[in-house]
């Protein structure tokens, strides 16, 4: 039932009124030659308003006529009187036609491009890549054969390990898998030396392997043999051997940090101020005048996609710059103050490259007071395996 | 009258055998009332009077009168009538063979 009123709806229908004595009369005829009929409503005792599909309308004719009542057509509803409606207005429908047709034109063009897993490779590199293989934003992407351009790229490159080119919608996903670039593993079976990588004081040898050339108590540079490739016995001479073993060290690390007693100091006085610009591609239209009103300003740019829906990126962005005013304000250190913060920002320095706090043995602050200045240098001492394998070259 | 009824109980038990539904099988009206606002009448014949307070509708084997307000016929096609409205009433008259 629903269906034929749908039915209805498409091909369209009118609402009636019918004026007469004998409406029960019309609406048997109406049932013998099949007529569908819908929210009939008595609205007085000789009228019935109901909807009627447009073929049957004219059916209702003869009927009328045998039954002497009075058809009057009251409203029409549907789409070809929908349609009909904007003939006169070709401009509209054409106009709407085109943006209909133009945003699936758009949809087939890669707006956008998400670099993901990168982490030391370069996202300008990696962009590079994709632009030699055809691939970059405003490419159509019918025809588009991205298991070759994976293909390509994965053969050229050798520290990408896997990339994977995910299209939604005009959103291009390239995943990046890096190869971890191993260290050049010397074989068992070749001559090495053990060097060090540090400079340091050494505190322990264990050699497994070859002779050591060096003693508790000595103090290395950095690429100096630790322990030697060779084995001198009595009888056989000099043998080279693969050389292994461990090597521990005092290794010194040291920041210095400079605090001016008298500094300036930049102080947002918290007055912002927006100004937008529209980017289409390459296109920029400044909304506002360029200029802040402020006389001292950082500025902070933002670029933000315009998009239709989750992942239908248009190629217009939104440029936000944001004037945030400061001032300059005069700050002076006790001696006590500025020793503290010196101290602060080198160990924070040192804490990130010390890694292993559990081996830190020792920690040494040297002070030195200028007359408008402190400098402070803190250093960790920390026991570290300094030793690398070094392959042995005739 | 005796031919046409012994001719009724030859399809009533074919009817029985195939078990058909009676109200396709027959002329028999089905009747359905949802609620106190919506009745959906099958195997109808015809209208005999609409008003928005009473509809009489006759069918196969009698009469069926509807009393209520703002009665109206949702639906209509040749055989079933969808009437909505508040209906207070529905009263029967059975055709009686003489």
């Amino acid at each position: 039932m629903y269906f034929k009123i749908l039915l209805n709806i498409i091909l369209g229908y009118v609402t009636i009124e019918v004026e007469g004595y004998f409406i029960e009369r019309f609406m048997n005829y109406c049932n013998s030659q099949k007529i569908f009929l819908w929210n009939l409503k008595r609205t007085h005792s000789t009228k019935v308003i109901f909807n009627i599909g447009i073929k049957d309308f004219k059916k209702l004719k003869p009927i009328a006529k045998k039954t002497k009542c009075k058809v009057k057509m009251q409203k029409k509803k549907g789409i070809p009187f929908f349609m009909h409606k904007y003939k006169k207005r070709k401009i509209f429908v054409i106009s709407f036609l085109l943006i209909i047709l133009s945003i699936i034109a758009l949809s087939n063009f890669i707006w956008n491009i998400e670099i993901t897993g990168n982490e030391t490779i370069e996202k300008a590199e990696i962009l590079n890549l994709l632009k030699e293989n055809n691939f970059e934003i405003g490419k159509c992407k019918i025809g588009m054969k991205t298991n070759e351009i994976v293909q390509q790229i994965r053969l050229k490159r050798a520290d990408i390990a896997w990339i994977g080119i995910q299209i939604n919608g005009t959103n291009a996903i390239v995943k990046i898998v890096e190869a971890d670039v191993k260290p050049d593993i010397i074989k068992e079976d070749e001559y090495c030396n053990l060097v060090a990588t540090k400079d340091g004081m050494i505190t322990k040898v264990t050699a497994q392997n070859g002779t050591p050339v060096v003693k508790e108590g000595d103090i290395v540079t950095k690429g100096s043999i630790l322990v030697g490739g060779w084995l001198e016995g009595k009888y056989t001479g000099t043998r080279y051997v693969h050389a292994n073993g461990e090597v521990q060290a005092k290794v010194w690390y040291s920041q210095k940090a400079k605090i001016e007693l008298n500094q300036v100091q930049k102080a947002k006085t918290g007055q912002e101020e927006n100004k937008y610009s529209v980017k289409i591609n390459n296109f920029e239209i400044n909304l506002s005048k360029r200029v802040s009103k402020f006389k001292k300003y950082d500025t902070i740019e933002t670029t933000k996609k315009l998009k239709l829906f989750s992942n239908f990126y248009l190629p217009i962005e939104i440029h936000t710059k944001t004037f945030q005013e400061y001032e300059d304000r005069q700050i002076t250190y006790t001696q006590e103050e500025a020793k503290n913060i010196a101290i602060e920002e080198a160990t924070k320095k040192l804490d990130e490259m010390v890694q292993n706090k559990e081996a830190i043995v020792n920690k040494n602050v040297n002070v030195e007071n200028g007359a408008d200045y402190i400098e402070v240098e803190v250093i960790y001492e920390v026991l570290e395996n300094i030793e690398a394998k070094e392959k042995i070259v005739f | 009258m005796a031919k046409r009824r012994r001719e009724n109980k030859i399809q009533n038990k074919v009817n029985k055998l195939l078990e058909m539904p009676a109200e396709i099988s027959s002329n028999i009206p089905k009747i359905t009332i949802l609620g106190f606002e919506k009745m959906l009448i099958e195997n109808y014949k015809a209208i005999l009077e609409y008003q928005d307070f009473y509809i009489r509708i006759s069918t196969y084997i009698g009469i069926l009168n509807i009393n209520g307000y703002e009665l109206n016929l949702n639906e209509m096609t040749t055989d079933d009538l969808l009437i909505t409205g508040k209906i207070e009433g529905v009263d029967f008259e059975t055709i009686t063979e003489e």
